[in-house]
C-alpha cells in the first residue's frame, strides 16, 4: 500500500516542472554521497620500517 | 526542456555540494582549534601526516610548534618537552610533530603545507647531529615519514620560489618508491625538476588538478580528525597550573635518575645500548683513526642539502624558528676513533649554514663532554639533557633566549 502511495507521489512530483528539478537534484546527490562515502575517505598511513639508528 | 532540466539539477546538486564542503572545512576548523591543545599530547598520526591540527596549534597562543625526529620520541620520560610542561606551568605546552627517522625534507615538506600560516609564528626546528654525522637518509625512514598531502603540498605550492620547489623536488625524486604509486605526483615532480619550456608548460597545465588534489585531501584530512573527535570524547579544557619552575631542582633529580640508567658503562650510554658499543672497551679503537672518514662523511652528506632546503622554506615563510640541535657525545665518539677536533666539523659546519639565514641556533656544543646529556652515538636526548631543551623551550617561547 505504502509502495504504492510513494509512487503516485513521486509520479505526481516528477509531472509537476519544478518537482522534477528537485527529485533530479535529490538524485544526483544522493549519488555524490555514495560516492563520497565510498571513495572519500583518505589515507594516512604510512609504511611501517624498523628504526635503527639515528 | 528534459535537459534544461538535468542541467538545472546538476548544477544545483553541485552548489548544495560545495556549500556543504565549506560548511564542513569551517565547522572542522572550529572544532581542531577548540580541541588542539587536548590532542597536542595524544601525537596523533593526523598531527604528524595531516596539516589541519597543526594549523590548529599555530593559531593557539599558548602553543608552542616543535618538529623534529628520534631526538624527541627515542626514549619515555617525564622530563621530555611534552610531559614536562604538561601542565602549562609557565603558561604554554609544546605541540610536537616528531616522529623516528624524520629528517629535513619531511620536515620541509610538512612545513610547505603550513604556507603563510607560519608567518610570524614561533616554531622548534629539531634534530640530532646523528642525521648528519652517521649514514645517509635510508629510503624507508624517508618512506615510513611521506605523507602525500605534504608532498603535494610541496610541489604545488604558491608560496614558494620556483628555484626553491626544483630543489626539493630534484631530492624527492631520489627516493622513487614514495612516487611510485601516484603517477600525477611523480609527472608533476618530475617536470618541476626541469628548466626547458615544455616542462614548465606541462607543470602550469597540471597545476589545477593539483590543486583539486590538495583539496580534496585537506577535507579528508579534517574528516579523519572530526571522526577522531566524535568517536573519541574529550574535554577541550586542559588543566593548567601555573608554577615557578626549579630548574636547578630539576637538573639534579633528572642526572640522578640518568645515571641509574647508565651504570654497565664509563661513557654515558643508556645500559640498554651498551651491547652494541662494548666492544670500544675490550678492542680499544686507536685515537683519531676515524678522523679521515668520519670529515668525508659530515662534509658529503646529501642531509646539508636537504636541511638547506629546510632552511629556506622557514625564510620563505617568513617563520620564526629555533634552530635547536644536540650535543655529540665527544668522549663516546673519541672512543670510537673520531677525535674532538674532527667532531667540530659537524659544529662548524651546522653554524655556517644556519647563519646565511640569521636564524637563532643552539648547538649545545659546550655540553658535548657532558657523558650524560644524550644516551647514545644518535645524541638522542636523556632524561637530563632533556631539562637543557626544556629550559631552552622555555626561554624560547618567553623571548628570553639569548
Amino acid at each position: 500500500m505504502w509502495i504504492k502511495r510513494l509512487t503516485n507521489f513521486f509520479t505526481a512530483t516528477y509531472t509537476n516542472p519544478t518537482g522534477r528539478v528537485v527529485l533530479l537534484t535529490l538524485y544526483y546527490l544522493a549519488i555524490i554521497v555514495g560516492l563520497i562515502i565510498m571513495y572519500g575517505r583518505g589515507n594516512f598511513t604510512t609504511p611501517k620500517f624498523v628504526y635503527q639508528g639515528f | 526542456m528534459k535537459q534544461r532540466t538535468q542541467l538545472n539539477a546538476a548544477i544545483i546538486s553541485f552548489a548544495i555540494l560545495i556549500m556543504a564542503l565549506i560548511g564542513f572545512d569551517m565547522y572542522a576548523r572550529s572544532l581542531e582549534q577548540r580541541y588542539v591543545n587536548a590532542l597536542a599530547p595524544l601525537d596523533l598520526t593526523q598531527t604528524i601526516n595531516g596539516i589541519a591540527l597543526q594549523r590548529a596549534a599555530l593559531y593557539q597562543s599558548d602553543l608552542l610548534p616543535v618538529y623534529g625526529s628520534s631526538e624527541i620520541t627515542m626514549i619515555n620520560t617525564q622530563y621530555d618537552a611534552e610531559k614536562f610542561f604538561a601542565t602549562y606551568p609557565t603558561g604554554f605546552t609544546v605541540f610536537q610533530v616528531a616522529n623516528l627517522g624524520a629528517a629535513s625534507l619531511t620536515m620541509a615538506q610538512d612545513l610547505t603545507a603550513l604556507g603563510p600560516d607560519l608567518r610570524g609564528k614561533k616554531i622548534v626546528i629539531s634534530f640530532s647531529p646523528a642525521t648528519f654525522t652517521m649514514s645517509k637518509l635510508p629510503p624507508e625512514y624517508y618512506a615510513g615519514n611521506f605523507s602525500p598531502l605534504h608532498a603535494y603540498e610541496m610541489i604545488f605550492s604558491p608560496y614558494l620560489s620556483s628555484a626553491l620547489k626544483m630543489d626539493a623536488a630534484k631530492r624527492m625524486l631520489d627516493f622513487p618508491t614514495t612516487l611510485q604509486n601516484d603517477s600525477f605526483l611523480d609527472f608533476a615532480v618530475t617536470q618541476m625538476t626541469r628548466t626547458s619550456k615544455v616542462n614548465r608548460i606541462l607543470y602550469y597545465l597540471s597545476w589545477p588538478l593539483g590543486e583539486l588534489q590538495i583539496m580534496t585531501m585537506r577535507l579528508q584530512d579534517h574528516a579523519e580528525v572530526v571522526s577522531y573527535l566524535w568517536s573519541h570524547p574529550s574535554d577541550p579544557n586542559v588543566k593548567k597550573i601555573p608554577q615557578t619552575i626549579d630548574w636547578s631542582g630539576a637538573f639534579s633529580t633528572a642526572l640522578a635518575e640518568q645515571k641509574q640508567y647508565t651504570l654497565s658503562n664509563p661513557l654515558g650510554v643508556e645500559d640498554s645500548d651498551w651491547w652494541y658499543y662494548q666492544h670500544v672497551v675490550t678492542n680499544p679503537i686507536p685515537a683519531g683513526s676515524e678522523d679521515k672518514s668520519f670529515i668525508n662523511r659530515v662534509e658529503a652528506h646529501p642531509e646539508w642539502t636537504d636541511f638547506d632546503i629546510l632552511l629556506r622554506v622557514l625564510q620563505e615563510s617568513g617563520a620564526e624558528p629555533l634552530i635547536l640541535s644536540r650535543p655529540m657525545n665527544v668522549h663516546l665518539w673519541e672512543a670510537l676513533g673520531v677525535s674532538e677536533q674532527a667532531q667540530d666539523v659537524y659544529y662548524v659546519k651546522l653554524n655556517d649554514s644556519v647563519n646565511q639565514f640569521r636564524m637563532p641556533l643552539v648547538d649545545y656544543q659546550q655540553y658535548g663532554t657532558d657523558i650524560y646529556f644524550s644516551i647514545d652515538q644518535g645524541a638522542h636526548t636523556s632524561r637530563y639533557g632533556w631539562i637543557y631543551v626544556d629550559q631552552t623551550l622555555d626561554e624560547f617561547f618567553h623571548g628570553n633566549l639569548h
